[in-house]
């Protein structure tokens, strides 16, 4: 469809040059690899040691911060997505161009889903390495990981571009898509206390249990992928119905 | 080229648009004028595909302009009003951003971006960030934007607005170039653009078209206006001195009546015949006993034509205020 690869170009271009984008990704990969090393993941019936008190080849503590370090990294790298094209008016010209809507926010989705999986992966492959020349790593469980994660990612900034669509201020947008990614995770801290029904809700709702319960764990199942995919359409029909909407006034 | 036919659009309760229509034959410049709130823009985003109407059609280039089809927004060069860019990109960058968008390939991209940079001036400031550049260089990458990949139809909102002089020119010098070989529908507040660079004139009011034609012949439409100032009367005299100046034979209709201070009062009454309406607004005075401050007269103009059609003022509503 005429029209990605120029947006993701146009995207990708746009992150690689931005200071907030380049402060929120270093501030956020310390946070990430801080959190491994030194505090592991103490939250929750799912609490893991830090590595050096755990003093295991694994990096399911790292993993299992993935959905924090989503919830605050999607939605710095999709917030002005939308929000500052429409703050500036550059979307007058876009949607005047001949190309379909569709294709503006595809390109635009896949430009801030490479980017955050590229920094995902690079902000995981460092400490694997580390851990990996201490110790014996399962490295099927670190590629499984990291599949998981990009999917994971695709579902992540599907959200954060829905909430940039819907928002008139970038920080509107990140403080919407952060709330909803927050809140998608700790639900699932919740589901073994919740009753039955609830919990089955919990966990077909919230996309990091998804995330931790098959890719974190090296697995990569069929209904999870499904699950992301279907997660990704919703969030880029959102997306372009909004987008549309305002070409009604 | 252009065809719009029974085009209407609301914000919430404002109808922005209402029933306009027009047509624009191919190599023509068009001057969309009117008022603020006039629904020259929102009929300019309809025009680009931008928004939807609530009711209507618009037609380019023998294809319906749907907003989703984007074969149907190619022939269409835009440039909105405030002209938005992306601060943080080089010039040369987003003119190849543009050319992507409209599917040109390497080496169209490259010649366009070559036409494009002269004809707009902009040679040699590729590797400039717009976010730098003055309001005049933006508005020329602006320009250069719409004219990238050759568009048949331009789409011209308030070029040059917030300009300054020299920019002003040069925006309309080239204008005026690209009129030779596109259609450009240009809208703007500035009179003396639309009579410098359009043939033909459309006067939006209201949301509607109140006036469409050659620019000459509009201008040639506004009548001669005689501008009286009347001083040494008293409140009461006021009301009689419109009475008497309507009974001027060669009145057309007495267009505005500024009362000023205590006594004093300036009128603007169309006539057909300058000289003679003057000396019977002589012979007025004399027999009345007014004082004439001032008397001249202006030449019709397309400025009196857009007053004319545009202005809700009546001269019921001035005879109000008098009383």
């Amino acid at each position: 469809m005429r029209g990605i690869t120029a947006v993701f170009r146009r995207e990708w271009s746009a992150a690689v040059t931005s200071p907030v984008a380049w402060v929120a990704t270093v501030l956020a990969v310390l946070g990430l690899h801080a959190a491994f090393f030194f505090l592991g993941f103490p939250v929750g019936d799912r609490a893991l040691p830090s590595f050096w008190v755990g003093r295991t080849a694994s990096l399911d503590a790292l993993f299992a911060w993935i959905p924090v370090f989503f919830a605050v990294l999607a939605p710095a790298l999709t917030m002005a997505s939308w929000a500052e094209e429409r703050r500036a008016g550059t979307d007058e010209i876009l949607l005047t161009l001949p190309v379909k809507t569709r294709a503006l926010v595809a390109g635009k989705w896949l430009a801030a889903w490479v980017l955050l999986g590229a920094i995902t992966t690079v902000a995981v492959l460092p400490v694997a390495f580390a851990v990996d020349s201490v110790g014996p790593l399962d490295w099927g469980t670190v590629w499984g990981g990291l599949i998981g994660a990009w999917m994971f990612a695709a579902a992540a900034v599907a959200l954060g571009l829905a909430a940039s669509a819907l928002a008139r201020e970038e920080l509107v947008a990140f403080l919407l898509s952060a709330a909803l990614l927050f809140g998608l995770w700790s639900a699932g801290l919740f589901v073994r206390v919740l009753p039955g029904h609830l919990a089955e809700v919990a966990w077909y709702a919230s996309p990091s249990l998804h995330f931790l319960d098959s890719g974190a764990r090296g697995v990569i199942d069929a209904r999870d992928a499904c699950y992301f995919l279907l997660f990704v359409l919703a969030g880029l029909s959102v997306n372009a119905a909004v987008v549309e909407g305002r070409r009604y006034g | 080229m252009i065809r719009v036919r029974d085009l209407s659009k609301s914000y919430s309760e404002v109808r922005a648009v209402d029933g306009v229509s027009f047509d624009v034959a191919a190599g023509e410049v068009v001057g969309l004028l009117g008022p603020n709130g006039a629904g020259k823009s929102t009929t300019m985003k309809i025009l680009t595909g931008f928004l939807y109407p609530d009711g209507g059609e618009v037609w380019v280039d023998g294809r319906p302009v749907d907003p989703e089809d984007p074969d149907s927004k190619a022939p269409i060069g835009y440039l909105p009003e405030t002209t938005p860019l992306y601060p943080r990109m080089r010039v040369g960058e987003y003119l190849d951003f543009i050319g992507r968008m409209r599917g040109l390939g390497r080496a169209e991209r490259r010649d366009a971006a070559e036409r494009v940079l002269g004809d707009c001036g902009l040679e040699g400031w590729e590797r400039r960030r717009i976010g730098t550049l003055s309001k005049g260089y933006r508005q020329r990458v602006g320009l250069a934007q719409a004219l990238f990949g050759d568009p048949k139809v331009l789409v011209l909102d308030e070029p040059t607005s917030g300009l300054d002089p020299a920019e002003i020119t040069r925006i309309r010098a080239l204008i005026e170039r690209l009129g030779r070989t596109k259609t450009v529908v240009l809208s703007t507040h500035v009179l003396a653009e639309v009579q410098e660079t359009c043939a033909r004139v459309i006067i939006l009011a209201g949301g509607r078209v109140v006036a469409d034609g050659a620019t000459s012949e509009l201008a040639e439409e506004g009548r001669v206006e005689l501008r009286i100032t009347l001083t040494g009367l008293d409140d009461r005299d006021v009301c009689s001195v419109f009475a008497a100046l309507e009974t001027v034979r060669s009145a057309r209709r007495l267009r505005t009546a500024h009362p000023e201070s205590s006594g004093r009062v300036t009128v603007a009454l169309e006539v057909h015949e300058r000289w003679s309406a003057a000396d019977e607004v002589q012979a007025l005075a004399v027999a009345r006993g007014w004082r004439i401050l001032e008397l001249g007269h202006d030449l019709p103009s397309l400025e009196r034509v857009f007053l004319d059609r545009t202005e809700a003022r009546s001269i019921a509503s001035h005879r109000e205020e008098v009383r």
